[in-house]
């Protein structure tokens, strides 16, 4: 399997170079910064001030040269200039990373959790007024835009506070700028306050899904040969439900977790804008509207590496799980 | 499966009854105490005659901690520079950094006395004009305030003593690039006086907007700290060499004002990047009026649809958001909460591209444009529909509340919608097909034209559909096309465009914005308009030392423009303050220096 690995690797960098490249052509040619450097402010700056304004963003030399440039120097640690003023794009983006980290892990555990319990119940309370109820709630929750989702989730979140007289939930920002009473408890309340509404939209979209793929798998698996063996043999049906079945029904959940880690860093941009989360979904906004060109290849870097890396483990996770699967 | 039917039905039901649970939670949430009534209050009155600066006004208690929200968040700490030049960066620095002249609501600016206790014009022949230095002005590490700031802030703002860097410097840094030298760089000598309490400026030429002068929305930034960090002689700004000057410059570029010497009633004891900036009270504060808040935080919020949601949750004390239906409309439901919607310096219009060859050779047809075009109907549809105070601006280069303002469009028929009188300035000029498919004269086909605005914006895409209407009455053929939201700039520069619409901000002192955007080659000039007497007259105007001569001089220049119809102001862009009404001192401060002009002043009511 180390092999495997290796190799994977090996051919995921052609890959991130080739996607890179064409993607950088796309982002240097997706809208001019010099320009807009020269007539967003008020009054309009020196010809001095955008010719060398350009030559900072390295706008003045040829395409080709100037991707060379930025790989070879994200390669030294060095992410480019951005168009704006003081940003250090490495820096920026692995402290936004840790934002980000933060929200996905915590509505992806979140979402496991909830699919592997709901999806389990819904299977075994097959075409029950509580499987109904779960699946219409998994559609439910598939067929609802995040950003309405998010918004209505932040009125219910109001509506709490103004009924327990507390502030409890936060709607903007990670944790609030100051605390009345500055103790580590309150801290950590602040934080958790703050990651509830946020973690809630970004994971109900993944539950949903997650749900179904567990409840069809633990439906197959529930039927299958080995599982009746281990009724007939007598044994308890907790035992057969937890060690026989739910593990292997967890083998395809398992594999598409890591496959949507891409789709949930997708829904981080539209969670993280509504609640203003300081992470990599704002650093993307943010970037693409300003034509940020070093600062939105840095995103998509990380983002493809991440992408890249959950693929692979993945694919390896099925090797892990399944004891038929090998890779030499 | 009959056995199963109750089971599904009981199913759905308690799924429907969830659904409408949570809908109920979010129009109980939405709906508010209805309390906009007296909520209002505060702020109803800032824009009645003469209110503007005292509305909202009330005895304040010690304590409390007040949120204010700014919309971006700040990269570069230099105001004075080009790239730091930003809205956001002017209503954080202006907290803790001191100005001579401070822009009011009501478009005057006022005499900061806290800082200097007079600034007199005592000559015009040559413009002389003397700074006197409260005695008691002092910054905060106990460094008294005084001529060397004037010095420091002249030389590195006049683009000669500290000039741009070259060329060759790859990276950029060594040098200053001011966001503007207008008006520093026509100053002969700056000379103190009384042990540096006294500053006399003597102009090599007059400037008109002499009041801009160390100030008007820029502060100043400590001399002594920018000679510690460059290795300059302290005190001595003025021999400071470009290199030190550059390191001063670049320092104050890059340092939050957490890092050094500030002289406001707050000093900023935190700022977390991309999040908030705290500020406290300052002890060494010496103005007349001290602050009685116990903290201030200007709160970072990107997403201005947040915002009202942020202040309903008491996560915000003060929203400054662009105004929209919808977004007023919600902080109306807001109990507790008094807004108001006023006229700003930003002002919106139609621009036609005079590069265009058959719209730049026809004035007339230009005049049947504007005149065609009925900004009634654009307001009414637009910003009127939360805003009903909302009327055509009549000038290029003022806004009514400033002195100087005429209106000078509306009786030329521009923007009235009069579609006889639009047709009958083409058949004057020889156009044919008037009404159905217009020719010029020489029988080319006038159109189609494109009218661009930014996407996203629903209130230029309604105003571009109000022209397209309009013009198709005239027989002109209007396409309308949406710019990314990033392409603004590259569509202006490169005149990619037949009509655009947008916004420009009128400064405080509109001498300098008329040179940018109506001479010849002006960096705002994006049409290309271009007229040796208009050129002449700013220029003049520029130079006038009396305000009055100086506004006189821009009017005649505008009346030429008008006629040119070249640009059409269509009206003053709302702006928008909302505040909880348990405090008190917050105003619509809709010049470049924002509601945080007074922030000594804010506090709970008593």
């Amino acid at each position: 399997m180390l092999a495997y690995t290796v190799r994977r690797i090996l051919v995921s960098i052609p890959v991130l170079i080739a996607s890179t490249f064409i993607v950088f052509l796309v982002v240097i040619n997706a809208g001019d910064p010099v320009a807009n450097f020269a007539t967003s402010r008020q009054p309009p700056p020196s010809k001095a001030a955008v010719a060398a304004f350009a030559r900072h963003i390295h706008a003045d030399e040829p395409a080709v040269q100037r991707y060379w440039n930025w790989i070879t120097g994200v390669l030294h640690g060095d992410w480019g200039p951005s168009v704006q003023p003081n940003l250090d794009i490495g820096h920026d983006l692995f402290t936004r990373f840790r934002v980000t980290v933060t929200l996905v892990a915590s509505a992806m555990i979140i979402a496991l959790v909830l699919a592997v319990i709901f999806g389990v119940f819904s299977a075994i309370r097959q075409y029950t007024a509580a499987d109904y109820t779960i699946t219409f709630f998994g559609f439910l929750f598939l067929a609802m835009p995040v950003f309405w989702f998010a918004v209505l989730l932040k009125q219910a979140g109001i509506w709490f506070n103004e009924q327990t007289g507390s502030q409890f939930l936060g709607t903007i920002g990670e944790k609030s700028p100051y605390l009345e009473v500055d103790t580590t408890w309150n801290e950590f309340t602040d934080h958790i306050g703050h990651l509830v509404l946020p973690t809630i939209t970004l994971a109900l979209v993944s539950f949903a899904s997650w749900t179904r793929y567990t409840r069809a798998s633990m439906l197959e698996v529930l039927g299958s040969d080995y599982v009746r063996l281990a009724r007939a043999k007598g044994l308890r049906r907790r035992t057969v439900l937890v060690r026989h079945a739910l593990r292997t029904a967890l083998i395809p959940l398992a594999t598409v977790t890591a496959l949507d880690v891409a789709i949930i860093l997708g829904g981080a941009v539209i969670t993280e804008t509504i609640f203003q989360w300081h992470g990599m979904g704002e650093m993307l906004v943010q970037s693409a509207s300003t034509v940020d060109v070093y600062r939105t290849m840095a995103w998509l870097l990380l983002s493809a590496v991440v992408v890249i890396g959950f693929n692979l483990v993945a694919d390896l996770l099925y090797a892990v799980l399944d004891p038929r699967i090998r890779y030499d | 499966m009959r056995a199963q039917t109750p089971a599904l039905t009981r199913g759905l039901a308690l799924a429907a009854g969830l659904v409408l649970a949570l809908a109920a939670c979010s129009s109980s949430g939405g709906g508010g105490g209805g309390s906009s009534k007296n909520g209002s209050a505060g702020l109803t009155s800032c824009n009645t005659q003469g209110k503007a600066n005292t509305c909202n006004s009330g005895a304040t208690k010690s304590g409390g901690t007040f949120t204010y929200v700014l919309e971006k968040n700040i990269q570069q700490w230099n105001l004075q520079d080009t790239n730091g030049n930003t809205f956001e960066n002017a209503e954080a620095l202006e907290v803790v950094l001191p100005q001579v002249f401070v822009p009011m609501p009501d478009f005057t600016v006022s005499l900061n006395k806290d800082l200097v206790t007079s600034a007199t014009q005592t000559g015009t022949s040559p413009q002389t004009i003397v700074y006197k230095i409260n005695p008691k002005a002092v910054w905060n590490d106990g460094t008294p305030f005084s001529a060397d700031d004037f010095m420091y802030y002249w030389r590195t703002n006049n683009g000669k003593d500290c000039p741009p860097p070259p060329a060759s410097d790859s990276t950029q840094t060594k040098g200053c690039l001011p966001e503007s030298t207008a008006g520093y760089d026509r100053i002969k000598s700056l000379t103190a006086s009384d042990g540096g309490r006294t500053v006399t400026v003597v102009m090599a030429k007059p400037y008109s907007d002499w009041k801009s002068l160390f100030g008007g929305g820029y502060p100043f930034y400590p001399a002594h700290v920018a000679e510690k960090v460059s290795g300059a002689k302290a005190g001595d700004a003025a021999h400071m060499t470009a290199a030190q000057m550059t390191k001063g410059w670049q320092y104050f570029q890059k340092n939050p004002p957490t890092k050094y010497a500030t002289a406001g009633p707050y000093k900023m004891s935190q700022w977390a990047d991309n999040d908030h900036a705290t500020y406290v009270p300052d002890p060494k504060w010496w103005g007349a009026t001290k602050p009685s808040l116990q903290r201030l935080i200007f709160k970072v919020i990107s997403d201005a649809t947040q915002e009202p949601t942020a202040l309903r949750n008491n996560e915000v004390q003060a929203i400054y958001p662009q105004p929209e239906v919808d977004l007023v409309n919600q902080v109306k439901s807001i109990p507790n909460v008094t807004y108001n919607i006023g006229n700003g310096l930003q002002w919106e219009h139609f621009d036609l591209n005079l590069h265009n060859p058959v719209i730049g050779k026809y004035t007339a047809l230009r005049r049947a444009m504007f005149t065609a075009i009925s900004i009634k109907d654009i307001v009414s549809k637009t910003v009127g529909q939360f805003d009903k105070n909302v009327k055509q601006l009549g000038n290029h280069n003022f806004v009514p509340g400033q002195a100087g303002y005429q209106d000078l469009v509306t009786p030329t028929g521009q923007g009235s919608g009069d579609l006889a009188k639009a047709k009958k300035y083409l058949t004057d000029a020889k156009f044919t097909g008037v009404g159905t498919a217009l020719k010029t004269p020489d029988g080319k086909a006038v159109g189609p034209f494109n009218c661009r605005y930014t996407t996203g914006n629903q209130i230029r895409q309604n105003e571009c559909q109000i022209l397209q209407s309009d013009l198709g009455n005239l027989g002109i053929k209007v396409t309308i096309k949406p710019i990314g939201a990033a392409d603004l700039g590259t569509v202006l520069t490169g005149h990619q465009y037949d009509i655009i619409v947008f916004a420009w901000v009128a400064a405080p002192f509109p001498t300098s914005g008329a040179q940018q955007n109506w001479s010849t080659g002006g960096g705002g000039n994006y049409g290309g308009y271009s007229d040796k007497k208009v050129d002449s007259l700013v220029t003049q105007a520029i130079g006038q030392t009396d305000p009055a001569k100086a506004a006189s001089l821009l009017n005649q220049a505008d009346k030429i423009m008008v006629n040119a119809a070249y640009v059409l102001p269509l009206y003053q862009k709302p702006t928008f303050l909302a505040v909880q009404t348990r405090f008190v001192n917050m105003r619509n401060n809709s010049t470049n220096v924002g509601p945080p002009y007074n922030t000594a002043e804010w506090g709970l009511k008593k």
